[in-house]
Order: structure tokens, then sequence, then C-alpha cells
């Protein structure tokens, strides 16, 4: 036992000592062997310049590392933007919705201007063609009741407007003053049933007496039957008493029943003045003496 | 203050059912907000009072509206006078029933002074529409509940005075007598 002991050691110190002599030789045999690859390499590639068959080999081997790794660190990138863009999009929403409210009031206030204008360039067209003179005025407020059709507008007899002066648009007549106070008036609508119009169907030249219905047609009424009347005739003010100037447009004929009995036809006639979008009126300033005439 | 306030009032409801509420010349639905205040005088406050405002309502209506001086006069009047009896003479005086009589009456009112405008007055008046005015009636029984409470509110207001006089007045320390 105690010699066992003793000889064991012995050997396995000998077989310890020659193989690290092998892995020492191993060693320098591979480093030989690479340094002399790298001399090959460094020679041949300062040497000549060539992007050899190992380089490329290099290339082709790293290549998909380096995407992978460009791309991770994209994506890593993207998604740190991406965090960094959430965490302003709370303000920045508010921001655009900001922005998008005062874009749409600059939009509605545009669109407003827009139709103002062309409304107000009418009227303007209307007033400078007009041989009369006349007062602009703005409708204040419409009659609330049922039974009547009136409408107050904001010029009186401070402007030279007075009861029985004609109201009208660019689109034709509206109706007349009924009561004037210094600063306001009230007009009695001609579709009001107490209205009352002399007018001439254009073509024929035909009188009648135009009357309101209530709603928004009139009737033209007096007109014989023995006279040729068609849908689409133009009516016109007749000027008869200096009340309307003579000729300005009141409305278009509708309908017309011809029926048996009576002496008259009974026309329907649509208004020429849309009653519906009444804003600004004009009220002719009347001729006097041909009123009292 | 009462008076004042009240008839301002019926000048601004006016002023906004004529302006406001109607949108064009043949507008159908405007409330008439001044049937329900002459509603609510006939019903809540004194008799004095109550001809007071109704003068002047009826003054503003009838610049503001129609062509016949004098015709809201009567009207106001009549519904005043009618609704008040009406509210005296019922056996319940639930606010329940106050309100859909305050839509009777203004059919009924409505339509006589109709017929006696177009009595008096031919010609001047559109044509009567039953469908029309039930609108018009359904309107006044929908704004009634609300304009009642804001006239509550108001005459509330109106009555502790719009300037608090009463409140610094010298009181004596008795605070048992009324």
């Amino acid at each position: 036992m105690g010699t066992g002991v003793f000889f064991f050691p012995m050997r396995k110190k000998s077989t310890r000592k020659s193989n690290s002599r092998f892995r020492l030789f191993r060693l320098v045999i591979f480093a030989g062997l690479i340094m002399t690859l790298a001399f090959i390499f460094l020679v041949s590639t300062l040497g000549n310049q060539k992007f050899g068959g190992l380089h490329k080999l290099v290339l082709e081997t790293t290549g998909p590392v380096q995407e992978v790794v460009t791309s991770g660190v994209n994506y890593l990138l993207s998604f740190k933007q991406g965090y960094l863009e959430v965490l302003g999009v709370r303000e920045e929403n508010k921001r655009l919705w900001k922005e998008l409210k005062e874009c749409r009031a600059l939009l509605h206030k545009s669109r407003e201007a827009m139709a103002t204008n062309a409304r107000l360039k009418k009227l303007l067209a209307f007033k400078d063609a007009a041989d009369f003179p006349v007062v602009t005025a703005s409708v204040i407020g419409k009659d609330p009741s049922m039974w009547f059709r009136s409408l107050i507008i904001d010029a009186g007899t401070n402007s030279g407007v007075v009861k029985g002066s004609p109201v009208a648009n660019s689109e034709g007549i509206i109706g007349q003053v009924i009561t004037a106070s210094p600063s306001y008036s009230k007009v009695l609508l001609a579709i009001a049933p107490s209205s009352a119009i002399d007018v001439l169907l254009q073509k024929s030249r035909v009188r009648g007496v135009l009357k309101g219905s209530g709603k928004l047609t009139y009737r033209l009424e007096y007109v014989l039957k023995t006279v040729e009347i068609e849908e689409g005739d133009v009516v016109v003010t007749a000027g008869y008493g200096g009340m309307f100037p003579t000729g300005m447009p009141v409305g278009v004929v509708s309908k017309v029943i011809r029926k048996r009995r009576g002496m008259f036809h009974e026309i329907e006639v649509t208004p020429s003045v849309d009653y519906k979008t009444l804003e600004n009126v004009f009220v002719l300033q009347r001729n006097e003496s041909a009123v009292d005439e | 203050m009462i008076v004042i306030g009240f008839t301002v009032l019926g000048v601004l409801l006016v002023v906004l059912q004529t302006s406001v509420c109607m949108i064009h010349p043949v507008w159908l639905l405007a409330p008439d907000f001044y049937y329900i205040l002459v509603a609510y005088l006939a019903y809540r406050l004194d008799l004095l009072r109550s001809l007071i405002i109704l003068f002047f309502l009826g003054c503003v209506l009838d610049v503001f509206s129609g062509t016949i001086l004098g015709m809201y006069s009567l009207l106001c009047f009549s519904a005043f006078f009618l609704l008040r009896y009406a509210a005296q003479k019922m056996p319940v005086s639930e606010s329940l029933y106050q309100v859909p009589l305050v839509g009777v009456s203004y059919l009924v009112i409505s339509w006589i002074t109709y017929i006696l405008v177009s009595i008096f007055e031919p010609g001047t008046l559109v044509e009567w529409y039953w469908w029309k005015m039930m609108v018009r009636t359904c309107l006044i029984v929908a704004f009634a509940f609300p304009l009642f409470r804001f006239f509550e509110y108001a005459n509330h207001w109106l009555s502790k005075g719009l300037f608090a006089w009463k409140k610094v007045r010298v009181r004596t320390d008795n605070r048992y007598r009324s």
C-alpha cells in the first residue's frame, strides 16, 4: 500500500509534463500558423489591394450578422422614438383639435362673409341701377302671429321712410310700409291677405290686382277669362297711382285655374322674392307728387 | 318692482319670439311665450299689478305684430280673465291641471278673436287652420311648465327687491311680531 502510494505519483507527474509540452507545442504551431496567415493576408492586402476571396468570405459571413444587428438597433431606435412620440401625442392631439376648431370657425366666417358679400353686391347693383332714391334697411323682426304677415325694419321717418313707401329687394317687390316711427318701420308683406298691388302681366299687358294668400304665393285677381294666360308669364308692378314704380318684378304665374262660372281667372303667382331669406331690403322713396295725382 | 320686472320680461319674450324664434315670415314653430306670461299672471299675481303688466304687454304685441291695433290687448285681457275665473272656480288647483288649461284657453280665445276680427275686419287675416293652431297650442303646453318655473323664480327674486334695502333696514328688537 505504502509502495503504491509512493510509485504512482511519480508516473502521474511524468504524464502531466509531457501533456504540457504537447500543449505548448500545439499553441506555438497554431500561433505560428495564425501569424503566417495574418502575415500573408497583410502582405497580399497591402501589396496589390485586391478584395480577395477571403475578404468576400468574411463579408458574406459577417454581412447577415451586421444586417441583423443594424435592423435590431433600428427597431430599438424607432421603438424609442415611438414611445417618446406617444408621450407627447396627447399634447399634440389637444393642440391639433384646437387648431381644427379655429380652422373650422375661420371657414365658417369666410363662408358667411362670402354669402354676405354676394348678397350685398346684389343689393348694391340694384341700388345703383334704380332710377329712384332708396333707403337700405335690415329686417330686425318678423310677425310672430299666424294671422298676419309683416316685418319690422330698422329705417324710419328719420331716413325718409313714410307710410305707404314700397319695400323691395334686388329680386322684386316685398311689400309696403304701414307704420313708421323715427327709427323703425313696420312693413306689410305682399303675401299678407290685406295687401293688394296693381300689377300687369308683362307679356299681354293685362292689368290685375295681386293679393296675398297668407302662404308663400299670391293670388292674381280681376283678370278676365277672355285673356289668354300661360304658366310662366311674368307679373310686374303696374305703377298706377304712383305707389309702386312701374315694371318691378313681382312674380311668375304658376297656376291658372279655369272655371266655368265667373268672369275672372283664378291665378296663382309664385313670388320672385324668397321670403324665407329676407335680411336686407330697400325702401323706395315715393314720388309724392305722383301719389297725390 | 314686480310690475316693472314682469313688463320687461314680457317685452323680452316678445322680442325673443319675433327675432329668434321666427326664422322666416311664415314660420310656424314659434311658441307664443307672451300667452304663458298671461296665464302666469292670471294664476299667480294680484289683479291690479297683472292689469298694468297686461296693458304694456298688449301694447308691445300690437306694435310688433299684426295690422289691427288693440287686437292683442283684447286677446290678452280675455285670456287673463278667462284663466283667472277658471282658476278660481276649478275645484282642483293643482298645477298639473293648470298647464293643459293654458293650452285649451289659448285655442278658445284665439278662435273667438279670429271670428271677431273676421267679422269686423274681413279679409285681413290669414286663413284659419286647425292643425296649425294645434301645433301652436302644443308648443305653448310644452313651454308652459319651464316658463312657469322661471316666472316663479323671477317673482320670488323680484319680491325680495332688486336692491337689498329690506335687508339693511333698522328693525325693532321684537322678532315675534310679523
